[in-house]
């Protein structure tokens, strides 16, 4: 810890944590070739409560180009959402935005 | 009246013959052991539970937090699926329960995690090799497509207890 005034070291401290914790990360389903389509836009519609076309959209994402991000936000959270997708049966991972 | 129809409550009726009654009985016999990780079977493991990040540093952590809680989560659902197969009425060649919306989503994931492991064992790799039609030389093949018809009935009828858009 440096000699510098109280203040200063904290105030540093918590902005680095804030940084950390505040950084998004985001939520990404992958495609799988024996998930129905119809299972995958259920479980995004239950699990992050999109609408019908929001979660449809997400889904063909996912079907056409192997993968879609479905939600993010801080580490935490992300890392919640994954693991409900996977028990689930749902391929998910969480990466840095 | 076949298949599975929405209640008011969120739960589910279910109208099936006694033949797929006793095919649904046969499965988590089979697929338990699979889903526990009791056999080895590196192949259905991996389609059976998905990595949560690409860095194998945070997947260790992650696997070591998460992973137990989401087998026994299925594992459960599983046990209370087979569960319900024993319960309802059966008279005439047909079969017919009630179930809540609890036992409706257990069904759902057994559902699936059933058609997952099938999907494994036949090696299902891409959309095109199976999407045409089920192969009636292979009970497993048959078995994967009936499963996918149910997971469709059982989607539709709680889909109607989704909130509104």
């Amino acid at each position: 810890m440096a000699s510098a005034p109280v203040v200063v070291p904290e105030r540093t401290e918590s902005t680095d944590e804030v940084r950390e914790l505040d950084q998004v990360w985001n939520v990404i389903v992958w495609n799988d070739p024996v998930t129905l389509m119809s299972y995958v836009v259920f479980v995004l519609r239950k699990l992050f409560g999109h609408d019908e076309a929001t979660a449809t959209k997400l889904m063909l994402q996912v079907h056409n180009e192997g993968k879609a991000v479905v939600a993010s936000g801080p580490r935490e959270k992300a890392e919640s959402d994954v693991a409900r997708l996977h028990a689930h049966g749902l391929q998910a991972t969480l990466a840095r935005d | 009246m076949r298949g599975i129809v929405a209640r008011a409550d969120g739960g589910v009726t279910v109208h099936l013959s006694a033949r797929e009654r006793d095919l649904l009985r046969s499965l988590p016999g089979q697929l338990r052991p699979l889903l526990a990780g009791e056999a080895e079977a590196p192949t259905v493991s991996s389609r059976l539970f998905s990595r949560g990040y690409e860095d194998n540093e945070l997947e260790a952590e992650y696997h070591s937090l998460v992973a137990e809680d989401v087998v026994s989560q299925r594992l459960a659902a599983m046990d209370a699926f087979a569960v319900t197969l024993e319960e309802g009425s059966q008279r005439g060649g047909r079969w017919r329960t009630e179930l809540d919306a609890e036992a409706a989503t257990a069904w759902l994931s057994a559902i699936n995690d059933g058609r997952l492991i099938l999907g494994a064992l036949l090696g299902v790799t891409d959309e095109s090799a199976w999407e045409q039609h089920a192969d009636d030389e292979n009970p497993t093949s048959i078995v994967l497509y009936y499963l996918g018809w149910l997971q469709e009935e059982l989607v539709a009828a709680l889909t109607t207890a989704l909130p509104e858009d």
